[in-house]
């Protein structure tokens, strides 16, 4: 307990050492300090772990293990400006006990100055449960000015604990084009990215990021992609039926309706959309016969070409009048025939979910919802950790994205 | 009188192949066709809409472990949103005082509180249906109500029935079920399944009468009997562990494992429960089913997929390589115990003759120990030791395997002999695997010491795992029975324990209590280990 309480011996007065008992489930800051060079901080690091007593002061008065660090990756968060890395910050200490990591945020600045390092280590831990030892992990704050910004893999890469995986996650709108891509995809495992934050309509990002596993081994997330996981499980519900299952086979159109604000429909996201006809196209063997391509009136859209074994099947991203947030899907509509029967699946975003309808020649089906309230970023994060390995259908279905955009 | 339908040729040579794959002739479909869109779906599936309907939803399982898990299942929106319930039960409740009682339940047992909107959601959904369970009455009105609820709620005449009521019960149920055609799954017009609590029957012969009953109405695809501990996360990490990692199941066998020890311990006793357990006790409500289910997963050989049946096969198989045993096995390889009055955590507790509705010269054992073998190419040779009881030191389930001792002591002269490799899985508390080895001790002499590398569940995810209720109930719904037993695996796990308890039909009566309360179980349960030169774990 006294360790918890008095700084740590050789840390000096940067070190301040926190001191409370822990409530169950709220991280916590337990350690922090500054360094100025990378061998700075990797000393802090090991200090964190070595030279204060791991223990601290339990509801009653009892003494209580601290655990030693648990990581289960590496996560380096390129941000582009300090107050993104202090989002991130936050979701990522919500994720410590779930997900313990080493995370370190990157915050290039200053281009044309003097090459500095300024870094503010943390250790962040979490208990539990009431009977458990806390779990901690690592956080790193690092500011790189001046021509150290420049060489970000000499930087990052003696931080990263060997044998764990690395995951880069860069949010807001990434230039894989530039050095920063250069400098740390080639030592990550995985990529995040979230599409639907890219400016302009995000289509030419999708194809460069499309063209990252290429160039750098690199798996891909992005959480424009997870965040439909319920509309596919409606959407894949309605065939589950033997019935309609053979209508997927023929289908005539894809109609894919977002929330564009009124005035400026051009300017949506349109990522999201996209991923909708990706995925149906991929999951269905569709070929691309003609990329989409923005229509010239102002609430035209996009429209597209798919080969389906012998049938062309037009693909149609149309922006709608909306409150939603632009980029947002409102609608996907499938339309099919079989053997002269007609098919007709739509499926509408509601406030906390979706709802399928379907009519076969225009016979109306029985109305099916799903539950699906907006995702945070924290739970994307943590859906991304939790499914680790190579994700092929999404490859598939950012692939297919790409040569829709091509 | 019943006319077959004429069977359309099935293609037998590689001509007929060709001509079929040219489209020329109809090839025989030999799986049904897969959804290609759910492929690769991230989510955990949402069940079909129907209608679940819980007998025995005013009792003590009901609140405690069903509706929470249903609760959870809505909160995490786990349940389909044309989801209802259908809670009948004997008890005068209407479906609101039944809801306020629910939500009493919920407040009390729920492992996450749903918020206030949720929680309405949820119980808005539960519907109280009162009546006795062998009142023909019964089941006409709840068959009107179905209807009515099918319509009402777009459920498509989906029907899960849950049966957590007393066993006693169960055939009377089953049977109005089929007199009211409820069971039927006609085309296209949705599913029937039934949930069935443990215990399965109270010996061979009952449970092969009661399965007969069941079987009678629903077949075995529709039937889906709980062991709550399959559903628990230990265990089902058990066959990840095995059968996701390489390492581990070249050791898994005869040639390199000692012995291997399962515990499920208790602290706790009987409680409110005496009745119930002066006619069970622990070979029927734990060896019976927990034990021999976990004994058959760690015993299991591959499964050749992940399908319910494979995986069904196998633990069938290793419950069939266990010889039942005789009258002599009986008396010297299973212990039975019955614990008296003493301390548990520091608190005085009294002996199981005197807990409430327990006879005072009771001979229902609360502790059984046993040695089995499963003669198999796998195990053959290797003990499998197994206990359970009440009011134990302390509650700790576990799988412990021993390794064998390595052949040639290169460090003879280490002043501590080294213990063999030894590794725990911990199904709970503190669920996780630890690994035991020998370390040298640092300095200048050649010690060594044992040391572990202890995975905890705890520190490596921290979120909540799903309760074992929940899982199973949502793998029900969905109509995955991989974690539920089967008609024959029920039998074959009945056919090692009926013996047991014939045996001791057979024997003078135990002298009972043998065991203090708090302690690890009855002297013989150490002796019957120790004729191995082994001796049980330390927890």
């Amino acid at each position: 307990m006294e360790g918890m309480s008095r700084p740590a011996p050789g840390s000096g007065s940067r070190t301040s050492l926190m001191s409370a008992p822990a409530t169950v489930g709220q991280p916590m800051l337990r350690w922090q300090s500054r360094a100025k060079s990378i061998d700075g901080i990797a000393a802090e690091l090991g200090r964190i772990w070595t030279s204060i007593s791991l223990t601290t002061e339990g509801p009653e008065g009892d003494e209580r293990r601290v655990a030693a660090r648990t990581s289960v990756m590496n996560l380096v968060v390129i941000a582009g400006r300090g107050e993104v890395g202090e989002r991130v910050a936050a979701i990522v200490d919500g994720l410590t006990g779930r997900h313990p990591s080493r995370t370190l945020i990157v915050t290039p600045a200053d281009p044309d100055g003097p090459a500095w390092l300024d870094a503010q280590v943390q250790a962040h831990c979490v208990l539990p449960s009431d009977t458990a030892a806390e779990t901690c992990s690592e956080m790193v704050y690092l500011t790189c000015g001046g021509e150290s910004g420049q060489h970000l893999s000499g930087i990052v890469a003696p931080l990263l604990i060997h044998d764990l995986p690395v995951t880069v996650w860069w949010p807001g709108e990434p230039h894989f084009e530039g050095r920063s891509a250069r400098e740390l995809l080639p030592m990550a495992d995985r990529v995040l990215v979230d599409g639907s934050g890219w400016s302009g309509d995000g289509l030419k990002g999708l194809v460069a990021l499309a063209n990252l596993p290429a160039r750098f081994d690199v798996e891909i997330a992005d959480f424009a992609m997870l965040r439909q996981a319920r509309w596919r499980e409606a959407i894949a519900s309605t065939f589950d039926r033997p019935g309609l299952l053979p209508f997927l086979g023929h289908l005539d159109r894809i109609e894919v309706r977002y929330a564009a604000a009124d005035g400026a429909p051009g300017m949506a996201n349109v990522v999201r959309p996209m991923y909708h006809v990706a995925w149906l196209a991929s999951r269905l063997g569709m070929t691309v016969v003609e990329p989409v391509r923005a229509g010239e009136a102002a609430w035209s859209g996009y429209d597209g070409l798919l080969r389906h074994g012998r049938r062309r099947v037009p693909v149609a991203l149309r922006p709608v009048e909306s409150t939603a947030p632009r980029g947002t899907t409102l609608i996907v509509q499938i339309h099919a025939t079989r053997n002269r029967s007609q098919l007709w699946v739509e499926v509408t975003a509601y406030a906390d979910g979706v709802v399928v309808q379907a009519s076969l020649d225009g016979e109306p089906m029985p109305e099916r919802r799903f539950l699906a309230p907006r995702k945070r970023e924290a739970d994307l994060l943590a859906e991304t950790i939790e499914t680790p390995g190579r994700d092929p259908i999404g490859a598939a279905v950012l692939d297919t994205a790409a040569r829709l955009v091509a | 009188m019943s006319t077959k339908a004429p069977v359309a040729p099935q293609p037998r040579t590689i001509r007929e192949e060709r001509l079929a794959r040219d489209g020329k002739r109809r090839r025989p479909s030999h799986h049904a066709e897969a959804n290609p869109l759910r492929e690769g779906l991230r989510l955990e599936r949402v069940p079909d809409p129907h209608v679940a309907v819980l007998f025995g939803a005013t009792g003590d399982l009901s609140h405690r472990k069903v509706f929470p898990a249903l609760a959870q299942l809505w909160r995490t929106n786990l349940l389909p949103a044309d989801w209802a319930l259908v809670a009948v039960g004997r008890r005068p409740y209407d479906d609101g005082t039944f809801r306020m009682d629910i939500a009493e339940s919920l407040h009390r047992n729920c492992r996450v509180q749903l918020d206030e909107e949720a929680e309405h959601q949820f119980l808005e959904r539960v519907f109280y249906h009162r009546g006795d369970f062998a009142d023909n009455a019964l089941y006409d009105t709840l068959t009107a109500k179905l209807e009515d609820m099918h319509l009402e709620h777009d459920t498509r005449s989906n029907l899960l029935f849950y049966l957590a009521t007393q066993p006693s019960a169960f055939p009377e149920i089953v049977g109005q079920i089929g007199r009211c055609g409820l069971d039927h799954e006609v085309h296209a017009g949705g599913w029937r399944r039934i949930v069935i609590e443990k215990p399965f029957g109270r010996d061979l012969g009952s449970a092969i009468r009661l399965n007969r009953e069941v079987l009678k109405v629903f077949r075995e695809t529709q039937v889906y009997r709980i062991d709550h501990y399959l559903g628990k996360e230990t265990v089902r990490n058990l066959l990840v562990f095995r059968f996701g990692n390489g390492i581990f199941e070249p050791l898994w066998n005869r040639r390199y494992v000692d012995h291997i020890q399962i515990t499920v311990a208790e602290s706790l006793g009987v409680e409110d429960r005496g009745a119930f357990y002066e006619e069970t006790g622990a070979a029927r409500d734990v060896l019976q089913n927990h034990l021999l289910q976990l004994l058959s997963l760690v015993a299991m050989e591959p499964p050749a997929t992940f399908a319910a049946d494979a995986l069904r096969d196998e633990k069938l198989k290793v419950l069939r390589a266990i010889a039942p045993p005789t009258r002599q096995d009986v008396a010297r390889e299973v212990v039975r115990g019955q614990y008296d009055k003493g301390w548990v955590a520091g608190v005085p507790v009294a002996g199981y003759r005197t807990e409430p509705e327990v006879d005072a010269e009771s001979e229902t054992e609360t502790f059984v120990a046993g040695r089995f073998e499963v003669d198999d190419w796998r195990w053959s040779g290797v003990p499998f030791y197994l206990r359970t009881g009440k009011r134990m030191a302390k509650r700790a389930s576990e799988i412990a395997i021993q390794f064998r001792d390595v052949p040639h002591r290169l460090f003879a002269d280490a002043n501590t002999d080294p213990q063999p490799n030894l590794l725990a899985i911990r199904v709970q508390p503190d669920e996780g695997i630890l690994l035991r080895f020998g370390s040298k001790v640092p300095g200048l002499g050649l010690d060594i010491r044992p040391v572990t590398m202890d995975f905890t569940y705890g520190t490596a995810f921290s979120q909540d795992a799903p309760d074992a209720y929940e899982t199973l109930i949502l793998d029900a719904m969905l109509g995955d029975q991989s974690l539920f037993t089967r008609a024959d695996e029920v039998e074959a796990a009945w056919s090692i324990v009926t013996p047991i308890h014939d045996a001791w039909l057979d024997m003078p009566a135990p002298a009972f209590p043998n065991y203090a309360a708090g302690s690890w179980g009855p002297e013989d349960a150490e002796e019957l280990i120790q004729r191995d030169g082994r001796s049980w774990r330390r927890m």
